[in-house]
């Protein structure tokens, strides 16, 4: 069942994730599956204003229509703000709409056609107010205020070493601006809750999402009452990408309305509804000043970055810092000067996304990396390892580098793009231009930064039957959390894979968990699981030495049995053991708990200290074909690297590194919300294009050989970091096809046909 | 969605007397998948929506030597692309109604319903424009003819008066020496609309290298789809080089209105649509238009 190696050389098994069957067979439980008895159904009504000022809410005719049980306004909803670091946002916009798409007013009826009828009969009337839909005016004398005060929704000032020596020091010193868009998660499964209070008031929550305490959290402060007085439990999750980790609003509504009323309310949001209550990524403009010896060496490197929070901050300042500073990390740099501001715009509020403000930042620093290579007659892959960071160093920012195979991601994808050799050919004169490009980057596996801990929590309960049942806090959103704990518990405790049940996560049953961000689960969480699985196995070890007078420390648990390890005299069935434990007189189950916390601290008041217990890397590189006619861009070919440290499934770790490819793809090329006076204008997927299976050739991964020391079986996390490389990857290969740099995402045909233009017209004015 | 009756006629006749007694009040249901997308979005509001998929005989696909090819309104595109006459003597039919929209749509969706919505974005047009289609419309007065290029309006439009359901389509029967070739552009693989087509008919001249009787058709760029008589006409009696297929790329590009829209402004559409023109044409004669001339 699995191999003696794992863990210690090479990787684990690639086993196919533990709830694939439920979803392929459509028995899997979402959370808009769920059918309660006199459920509701709920609606919401959307500010058609970018800004305005609520002058009245009429309900009475909506309350009016048979069928509806409950409409409610921002009049009725808590005065409680809730948010992260910010506290600014309440269940329904109360005096002030901040975006078009501001939630204004919900309602619940019988049926759902009855909803849609109610909701057409809600009267508000507003007052507009003058909107700032552009970031770049935002900080401007005069310029309309999102927030009372300053649309300033935070700031970080980073200084290292000495940055005007840094600059002196160089050879060669290049400036640009770079400009990134949002994206949309794009899950497969938009928002969907079910709520239900009892008959004393307490609320159940079924929804999806990537953290159920986080949701519980949200929910008290969204809904001012207690922490216990709420129940969250976790739906299958149709994919999350950050979208579900705390920002989205629908859940609270959803949540609010059940206590409105006595019975349940099911709310899932139509496509466009996700949209617009979800959260897109962070759009920054990055200008990025670098000094770098002849030898490619980084002297000095200034950042400063102007970030687009919309409406509202959410965990907008946690991603800011991200951009700010973590690929400093991925190099041995020395002088530093960052400043990262924040802004509110009355736009969609943006927040959290696979890479976490990774994106953003790698995008500038790889393009600008390539184009100094160039410059400086480098070869970029020796600028990448010249500054690489490695395994034992501490970074600028105190970033403790356990595992790292930075150089060996690079080396990997040089070789298996055949770099070298297609380098060397010559350069075409057709319409359709071929080139290569590559990227590299880095991501925590973990970060202390939700309070002073960063641990996960497992129950692991042994039945009877030498089975296992996992609970965790620890959401499974389609990355496969609930198969890697089962493959490390059935590792540990000696029994196969499908004797484990991993149990989803419920706030009243499973073990405080911060959930699924940061790449946190397999380094912490599987830490946690080892460590349970462990303490179970001694558990049964012991029972067994006392039933057999055996000596424990010659006891195993292999293949289902207990066994000797010395004499080979003693084979017991692990069910008979298991029973054993209970069967006596001060006996019981057999239940563990077991928590890790990483050796980590939280960061300084200037951005330092080790954060995380581990600190992933990737490399991509990627062979582009340019029509110089149509300026269509089509992906030819794609070699990924991750070091993840020691896969334990690499079939998951895979699946992850090419889905990343094929999301980055996405923002790279096709995927670009568009607005037209603060309002989405291509709300769907049909004009909203994701990269799909015909966008993309056959896709590489690899996982390269890494073990780290602070990682469950050597394991960290993988995923986000695998999204990191893809754009600034295809951006450097556009570039050396066609001679044409372009610094602002996405690269849509359009600009490749303005580019070409505008040099053509330089050639011919040069004649 | 609004509520609504629907209606289901058991016969071409009972469902025109239907859209006669509802008029402006009715509207036809043919596959729904543009219809259903309107209902949902409230973008219209009928009080009857008259089912005409169970209609006998609108949806076979005839052949003849003589006649040329019929094809019934009702005919999803999937089984236009399936059907054996198409593919045997109008294989860039079977590949145009093969590759059009997604699966989904091609099994649920009908060339009546396609050809009167009038979406430009859409593929079928240009190249039974250029095959030299003509529409069939049934009335209560019985039957009338129109060509392809006056049955197309505008947006959205077509020439189906009140009370009018398509019937069918109606291609002539392919010339010895007849080649046709249909090409589309999408802005990125996902989207499912094209951002422009071009669709080529002629017939090869006894000498192999020059053509004659060419039709040149552009779609999804232009609000209806249009002949380029000219581009047609530069194409015509001389051998077709490189050279010539930018010419006549060129006289489209300088002559075509496209629509500007977030999808993809005029310039760029104009781009895109004189690149295919290009490469149709090229393709047609055999060269290689990845070669820059």
């Amino acid at each position: 069942m699995h191999r003696e190696d794992f863990g210690l050389a090479g990787e684990g098994e690639g086993i196919p994730q533990v709830n694939a069957r439920e979803k392929v067979l459509g028995c899997a439980v979402y959370a808009g599956d769920m059918r309660l008895p006199r459920m509701l159904h709920a609606r919401i009504l959307r500010s058609p204003h970018a800004h305005a000022r609520i002058t009245g809410v009429d309900l009475t005719a909506a309350l009016a229509l048979p069928g509806v049980r409950v409409a409610v306004s921002g009049r009725d909803v808590p005065a409680r703000a809730w948010g992260l670091s910010h506290k600014q946002q309440h269940v329904l916009a109360r005096d002030t709409v901040r975006f078009v798409g501001e939630e204004v007013a919900a309602l619940a009826a019988d049926t759902p056609e009855i909803a849609d009828a109610a909701l057409d009969l809600i009267q508000i009337s507003y007052e507009p107010l003058p909107a700032l839909l552009d970031p770049a005016d935002a900080l401007t004398t005069g310029a309309p205020l999102v927030h009372a005060g300053s649309n300033l929704a935070d700031e970080i000032n980073i200084q290292r070493g000495d940055i005007d020596a840094g600059f002196a020091q160089a050879d060669l010193i290049h400036e640009e601006t770079y400009r990134t868009h949002s994206q949309y998660p794009g899950y497969m499964e938009p928002m969907a809750t079910v709520a239900a209070t009892d008959a004393n008031g307490r609320l159940t929550v079924w929804t999806s999402t990537q953290s159920v305490f986080l949701a519980r959290q949200r929910l008290a402060e969204a809904l001012d009452r207690p922490v216990s007085s709420i129940r969250v439990i976790q739906a299958t999750v149709g994919g999350g990408f950050g979208g579900k980790i705390v920002e989205e609003r629908s859940s609270v509504i959803a949540a609010f309305l059940a206590t409105r009323t006595d019975r349940p309310v099911r709310l899932g949001l139509t496509r466009i509804e996700d949209m617009l209550s979800g959260c897109l990524s962070v759009p920054e403009t990055i200008r990025l000043r670098l000094g770098m010896r002849r030898d490619g060496t980084i002297t000095a490197k200034e950042v400063e970055i102007l970030a687009d929070c919309g409406a509202f901050a959410g965990l907008a300042p946690d991603i800011l810092i991200v951009s700010a500073m973590r690929s400093d990390n991925m190099q041995r740099i020395a002088n530093i000067r960052t400043r990262a501001r924040l802004v509110y715009t009355n736009t969609l509020p943006r927040g959290a996304f696979r890479g976490f403000g990774g994106t953003q930042m790698l995008f500038a620093l790889n393009s600008h990396l390539a184009t100094m290579a160039e410059k400086l007659d480098l070869d970029v892959f020796d600028v990448h390892r010249r500054n690489a960071i490695g395994p034992g160093d501490t970074t600028v920012h105190g970033w403790k580098i356990g595992s790292c195979a930075l150089e060996a991601c690079l080396t990997h994808v040089r070789k298996a793009i055949d770099w070298d050799a297609k380098r060397a050919r010559p350069k075409g004169t057709g319409v359709l231009r071929r080139g290569l490009g590559v990227a590299a980057a880095m991501h925590v596996s973990g970060n202390r930064t939700i309070g002073n801990w960063d641990g996960a929590t497992i129950l692991l309960k042994v039945n009877e039957d030498g089975r296992a049942v996992i609970l965790t806090g620890e959401s499974d959103m389609g990355q496969g959390a609930f198969t890697m704990l089962t493959q490390i518990c059935a590792k540990e405790l000696g029994i196969p894979p499908a004797h484990v049940t991993v149990q989803a996560p419920d706030t009243d049953i499973s073990p405080f968990s911060i959930g699924t961000l940061a790449s946190r689960v397999t380094i912490n969480a599987g830490a946690a699981m080892v460590k349970a699985a462990r303490q179970a196995r001694s558990q049964i070890l012991a029972a067994a030495a006392e039933k057999y007078s055996h000596p424990e420390d010659d006891l195993e648990i292999a293949d289902g049995m207990v066994r000797a390890r010395g004499t080979g005299n003693l084979t017991v069935p692990l069910p008979e053991i298991c029973r054993y434990h209970i069967f006596r007189h001060g006996g019981e189950g057999i239940i563990v708990s077991a928590s890790h916390d990483p050796e980590t601290v939280r960061m300084d008041a200037e951005h330092r200290g080790n954060i995380a217990p581990g600190y992933s890397f990737a490399a991509q590189a990627v062979e582009v074909e340019v029509d110089t006619e149509t300026g269509q861009v089509r992906l030819i070919e794609s070699w990924l690297a991750d070091d993840c440290g020691v896969a334990i499934n690499p079939l998951a770790v895979h699946g992850q590194s090419n889905g990343a490819a094929v999301q980055s793809l996405g923002w790279a090329l096709y995927e670009e919300p568009r607005f037209e006076g603060g309002q989405l204008s291509n709300g769907n997927l049909a004009d909203y294009t994701m990269a799909t299976a015909d966008a993309v050739p056959r896709l590489h991964s690899a996982i390269v050989d890494s073990f780290e020391p602070n990682g469950p079986l050597g394991a960290k996390g993988a995923s986000e970091t695998a999204i990191l490389p893809g754009a600034p990857a295809i951006a450097n290969a556009v570039y050396e096809a066609i001679g044409l740099r372009i610094t602002d995402l996405p690269i849509t045909p359009e600009k490749i046909l303005a580019g070409l233009a505008r040099a053509k017209g330089a050639r011919d004015a040069a004649l | 969605m609004l509520p609504f009756d629907i209606a289901t006629p058991g016969t071409l006749a009972e469902a025109l007397a239907l859209l006669d007694q509802y008029d402006e009040e009715a509207c036809v249901f043919a596959g729904g998948t543009a219809l259903v997308i309107a209902l949902r979005q409230r973008m219209i509001a009928p009080r009857v929506v008259v089912s005409i998929g169970q209609l006998p005989g609108l949806s076979e696909i005839t052949y003849s030597e003589a006649e040329g090819l019929r094809i019934g309104a009702l005919a999803r595109h999937a089984q236009i692309a399936a059907s054996d006459p198409v593919r045997r003597h109008y294989p860039v039919l079977a590949q145009l109604f093969g590759g059009l929209a997604n699966p989904q749509v091609r099994n649920q969706g009908t060339v009546g319903g396609n050809l009167c919505y009038a979406d430009p974005a859409t593929d079928p047009p240009s190249c039974l424009l250029a095959l030299g289609a003509e529409v069939i419309i049934a009335g209560r007065m019985g039957q009338r003819r129109l060509p392809m290029r006056a049955f197309l309006v505008d947006f959205f439009t077509t020439a189906l008066e009140p009370g009018e359901i398509l019937a069918g389509i109606h291609i002539p029967p392919p010339q010895p020496g007849e080649h046709a070739l249909y090409r589309r552009h999408l802005r990125t693989p996902a989207e499912h609309r094209p951002l422009a087509n071009v669709a080529l008919r002629f017939v090869a001249g006894p000498d192999g290298h020059s053509w004659k009787d060419v039709r040149l058709a552009i779609g999804a760029a232009v609000p209806v789809a249009l002949p380029m008589d000219e581009a047609g006409r530069a194409l015509t009696g001389r051998p077709i080089t490189l050279a010539v297929a930018g010419e006549a790329a060129a006289l489209v590009a300088e002559r075509l209105e496209p629509i500007s829209d977030s999808r993809g402004d005029a310039a760029f559409r104009t781009a895109v649509v004189r690149a295919a023109v290009r490469r149709i044409v090229a393709e047609a004669a055999g060269l290689d238009w990845t070669e820059t001339t």
